[in-house]
């Protein structure tokens, strides 16, 4: 389903316009990069957390040569979600 | 990083970034949460544009044991759900960090003193205008010796000196068209002569940069001119030759022009194997190749040969059947030495084949098509 649908889903279940339902989608957007960019963790009931977590450092191995590397750390943007959404969507 | 951002804070920031109030805020975000469970149910896939992308992933069952029993147990298959950032959400995360923003600083300091350097250009440009030089004086040098010309004679000579410099062209151009640029050059010597101050001297400066542009241009196209006719001139003369070479001898210009093109100089080895029946064959030599050609002289098409391409099977798609592929060969011999080593990109004549050509029940026709194979198979191994 892509962003054209959903955001007609939502304004059809909020009872909002599109147009607002597109704005309101934008400003979370921002919102959400922006506190998520301050380092926070966003938690959103009854759907989950998002966070950005630091994947460390690691060494690989090149099969054919042998030789060893380091991939660097880097930050990744990871979403949680909450176990009732899990379950809901275990059988979907 | 433990700084969480709850619901109803984030209910607050979307509300007041948005215009709205609360509310409403929360009615969107509740919408929001439940609109994507129902989208993930119905599609497995929830993309939001500027974010994310929400997915069902199914897990496969599996099997394991009961560790405590040592019984085999099979883990039944669920979904679980993932969650894809959008790529530009996923850079700026990943260099969101302070050790991204020092690099580009690094990378704007690089850039400053070129724009620098720019602006020195301009001011430099901005001192020469004021200063009265002509403005499209190239090099610094000029305002250092246009000061200096307040001794009436020197002038003229560092104003012709530096201009040549930098056009390459103009040199020879000067020389082959005697009679016009002297008097351009000899006008500005007098003007300059007679008012003594140094202002006057722009004037024929401008006018002579002018005069020059003009003369580049009009010796170019001369010699675009120039150059345009002979190459026609050339072109015309060997149609005219060709065209009038087959009037006066008719049988010895189409051995030429049709030798080269359709059937070389091979061919005399060849046909005299299918046809040796005729006793003529040898010795009306000239008339040999032209009679043989003929059959190729009407073409279906010419196709490219690629990488894909086989004689045998450009036989198959344009006369119903692989066995006629010698023909092929036989047609291109010019473009083609070993047939099973042909250039990719190289132009393929395919000829259209009469009646007799295809009837491999005749004899002579199997025995011609076969030779053909028999040579083509030698130019495979030989060359």
């Amino acid at each position: 389903m892509l962003t054209k649908e959903f955001i007609g889903m939502i304004a059809q279940a909020s009872g909002l316009s599109k147009k607002d339902t597109e704005q309101l989608l934008a400003t979370t957007n921002a919102v959400m990069r922006e506190n998520l960019m301050a380092g926070k963790v966003i938690q959103w009931q009854g759907l989950g957390a998002f966070e950005i977590k630091e994947r460390a450092a690691r060494t690989i191995v090149h099969p054919r040569t042998g030789e060893r590397s380091t991939i660097p750390s880097k930050q990744q943007l990871v979403f949680r979600p909450v176990n009732a959404m899990k379950e809901e969507l275990k059988n979907a | 990083m433990a700084d969480k951002l709850s619901w109803t804070e984030l209910r607050r920031a979307v509300a007041t970034r948005a215009g709205v109030n609360e509310k409403t805020a929360g009615v969107f975000l509740n919408a929001l949460t439940s609109q994507l469970l129902r989208g993930l149910r119905a599609d497995k896939m929830v993309k939001i544009n500027g974010f994310g992308t929400f997915k069902l992933q199914a897990v496969a069952p599996r099997k394991s044991v009961n560790v405590k029993t040592g019984e085999e147990i099979v883990i039944p298959g669920y979904n679980k759900i993932v969650f894809t950032p959008e790529v530009g959400v996923k850079e700026l995360v990943e260099r969101g960090t302070e050790v991204g923003s020092e690099t580009t600083d690094v990378v704007r300091s690089e850039i400053d003193p070129i724009k620098k350097l720019g602006e020195q250009a301009e001011e430099i440009v901005g001192l020469l205008a004021d200063l009265g030089q002509g403005p499209k004086s190239e090099k610094p040098e000029e305002p250092v010796v246009a000061p200096e010309p307040v001794v009436v004679e020197p002038v003229p000579e560092p104003v012709v000196a530096p201009e040549p410099e930098p056009v390459v062209e103009p040199e020879p151009v000067v020389e082959e068209p005697m009679p016009e640029p002297e008097p351009v050059v000899a006008e500005p010597e007098p003007v300059v002569v007679e008012p003594q101050p140094v202002k006057e001297p722009e004037k024929p400066k401008k006018q002579f940069h002018f005069v020059r542009d003009l003369m580049i241009c009009v010796v170019v196209l001369l010699l675009l001119l120039f150059g345009g006719y002979f190459f026609l001139r050339s072109q015309l003369t060997r149609w005219m030759e060709s065209l009038a070479q087959p009037k006066e001898n008719s049988e010895i210009s189409i051995q030429k022009s049709e030798e080269p093109v359709v059937e070389p100089v091979v061919m005399d080895t060849i046909v005299p194997e299918p046809e040796q029946e005729n006793s003529e064959v040898s010795i009306q030599d000239s008339e040999e190749p032209v009679v043989e050609p003929e059959p190729y002289s009407d073409l279906i098409t010419i196709e490219e040969m690629h990488e894909a391409s086989r004689l045998t099977w450009m036989a198959k798609r344009y006369y119903g059947d692989k066995k006629y592929w010698p023909y092929l060969y036989d047609a291109n011999r010019d473009v083609i030495v070993n047939p099973s080593r042909i250039k990719v990109g190289t132009p393929i004549r395919v000829p259209k084949l009469t009646k007799e050509q295809r009837d491999t029940t005749n004899a002579e026709t199997k025995a011609r098509l076969e030779a053909l194979r028999i040579e083509a198979e030698e130019a495979c191994r030989t060359k």
